[in-house]
């Protein structure tokens, strides 16, 4: 479903600031996977994202979803078929529109955008039928301007949106960082829940580590641009956080934060 | 009097274009200074030809919607800033429109215009008045239609945050470039219209415009509140009549037309700075308090200038609500003394008085 083949990035090439972020990163997602991706800052998570995403342009490499490659379509074109949901929970979504506003852009994706009414009754009987899939009451407040409600509604909302105009590629950016740790646990159990609802291929980055063995059949693990570990989903079963630790700890390099220590 | 409201009306449509461009889009365009002079230049240079008055119009629309596409396509392909964007294409269209125009003045006196039609058909005061006011929100209808659309939604998102609505395949680079044409469009027919109510082109006509713009979007949302696109853009259309009634009874108090753009100047950066004012906020705290400033909720001014699209909103927005209120209180209390653009808008030299026909 999505192939990405000897991608590389640096960033400030020929400077003193060179950065390797992504160093000949192959990986193959098959249809349904859900990925966990876990490494230290610097690894090149984001990076391999962004670039799937189209917001970075790598220097070399191919990416492909459903054997098409994608690698020259800009941002807004790779959209049409993949979602995103941002660490940011105001990313997600516009602020001064309204929930179901919001709501009819994201079911638009990939789809042509004309002079039709965008939030008509019928639509809105739909939206209503999503949003009870959250159980935050949103379908009773379709009306309210996104910005007036909470982080965790609003990371919530954002992962509908991406999921729901069925995208081949879900890509998850830390959605859950944000978030306080009960908002952070609704919000996964969301994830997991459509993901496994929709059958979506996703690539969900993470700095927990009990979230990144938790969720989805497989894990990656990041260092320095390089892809380190990939764990079956057998293997995955097998894992603790201690091993994922110590897989660390063995690294050269590898600088912790305290955030991923205390989780 | 008549002649101030007939004004306001039509300038409302440049209100409207820039309320598009300032509040959905987030980006403040300065073409329109331009646009205006080249609409009221087409329109008027087809009028002397004996092209019927609405083709003229209407072909004034597309002359300024290919300035703003021109602004479009410098700040998204050519990744100019958006400022210098509009800044560059007004600067350009003023050698353009005295190409279109020929000469730096084109009268129109006796030629058959939209107005002579008019006031052949009603006459001066209540009945002109009411089919400009018809006019008016027939073009504010429209545009609250468009917001509504898929099209339209995509466009305000692109206003409101760009990562998101590119993250569901929308191009804001396109979308910026239609909002910059429609807006562009919609103050060209204004100028179009100008002319033809004043009876002339000039080429100045359009410098300041977009204070006059400003000042009604930002006047009239701080008075009449913007909570849903419906009530902001009446709240757009009445703030440009006030704008107009402020500038006469400023000119009528005896002041003198020539420092009527220095004062419009001020009534922008007053209606701009008095929200962000820490008393003002306070007294917003306490009339929310009382619950009587929940009708108007103007995006804070000062985030609009510094603010990304996804910071949060509950700041700008409350805080503000009554803020705005309390300046659009003063700025009807302060607007006799300030005054206007308007003869800017009617020629560098004659004065908003001189524009009655």
């Amino acid at each position: 479903m999505l192939n990405i083949t000897n991608v590389s990035k640096t960033f400030f090439p020929g400077t003193v600031n060179e950065r390797k972020a992504l160093v000949n990163v192959s990986l193959e997602l098959r249809p349904g996977d859900f990925v966990t991706v876990i490494g230290s800052n610097g690894a090149g998570k984001s990076t391999i994202l962004n670039t799937i995403a189209g917001r970075i342009q790598q220097d070399s490499g191919r990416v492909e979803i459903d054997g098409k490659e994608i690698t020259k379509q800009k941002e807004f074109q790779r959209a049409a078929r993949i979602g995103r949901v941002f660490q940011d929970p105001m990313a997600g979504t516009a602020p001064n529109l309204t929930v179901e506003e919001n709501l009819s852009l994201a079911d638009r994706r990939g789809a042509f955008r004309g002079l039709a009414r965008a939030v008509s009754g019928s639509k809105r009987d739909r939206f209503a039928e999503e949003l009870k899939v959250l159980e935050l009451g949103l379908e009773n407040r379709m009306k309210t301007k996104v910005g007036l409600l909470s982080g965790g509604q609003r990371q919530a909302l954002s992962l509908l949106m991406a999921t729901f105009s069925n995208p081949k590629v879900l890509l998850l950016d830390e959605h859950t960082a944000a978030l306080d740790p009960q908002r952070a646990e609704l919000v996964t159990r969301l994830t997991n829940q459509v993901v496994r609802a929709q059958g979506l291929t996703t690539l969900m980055v993470t700095h927990n580590m009990n979230q990144a063995l938790e969720v989805g059949n497989r894990l990656i693990m990041m260092h320095e641009g390089r892809i380190i570990l990939d764990a079956t989903p057998g293997e995955k079963k097998q894992m603790t956080p201690e091993d994922l630790l110590r897989r660390f700890s063995q690294l050269k390099g590898a600088a912790l934060d305290d955030k991923t220590m205390l989780q | 009097m008549t002649t101030a409201v007939e004004l306001g009306l039509i300038y409302a449509i440049v209100a409207l274009g820039v309320y598009l461009t300032f509040r959905v889009l987030n980006f403040p365009d300065l073409t329109v200074d331009g646009s205006f002079t080249a609409g009221a230049g087409t329109a008027g240079v087809l009028i002397v030809q004996g092209v019927n008055p609405f083709l003229a119009t209407a072909a004034a629309f597309v002359a300024g919607a290919v300035a703003g596409l021109i602004t479009g396509l410098l700040h998204t392909k050519g990744n100019i800033n958006g400022l210098l964007a509009g800044i560059l294409t007004m600067i350009g269209l003023y050698s353009i429109n005295l190409r279109i125009m020929g000469a730096a003045n084109v009268p129109l006196l006796r030629e058959d215009t939209l107005f002579t039609l008019l006031y052949s058909n009603v006459s001066r005061g209540i009945g002109s008045i009411v089919v400009l006011a018809v006019v008016a929100l027939l073009f504010k209808i429209v545009i609250d239609w468009y917001l509504h659309t898929d099209a339209g939604l995509a466009l305000q998102a692109t206003g409101d945050n760009e990562l998101m609505i590119r993250s569901f395949a929308v191009s804001t680079d396109r979308q910026k470039i239609y909002g910059l044409m429609i807006s562009n469009g919609l103050v060209a027919v204004a100028g179009a219209l100008v002319a033809q109510y004043q009876g002339f082109v000039d080429i100045q006509m359009g410098i300041g415009l977009i204070l006059v713009g400003l000042a009604s979007v930002i006047v009239g949302q701080a008075i009449f509140g913007n909570r849903v696109v419906i009530q902001a853009t009446l709240a757009v259309v009445l703030g440009a009549v006030l704008y107009r009634l402020a500038i006469q009874f400023a000119l009528n108090a005896g002041l003198n037309p020539n420092d009527m753009k220095l004062l419009s100047a001020l009534l922008v950066i007053v209606a701009l700075l008095l929200p962000q004012w820490s008393g003002f906020r306070k007294i917003a705290g306490w009339r929310r308090g009382l619950g009587s400033g929940g009708a108007a909720g103007l995006t804070d001014d000062g985030a609009a200038a510094t603010s990304s699209a996804n910071m949060p909103e509950r700041d700008p927005n409350q805080p503000s609500t009554a803020a705005n209120q309390v300046v659009g209180d003063r700025a009807g209390v302060g607007s006799p003394g300030v005054g206007s653009t308007g003869s800017g808008a009617s020629g560098g030299t004659s004065s908003t008085g001189s524009k009655a026909v």
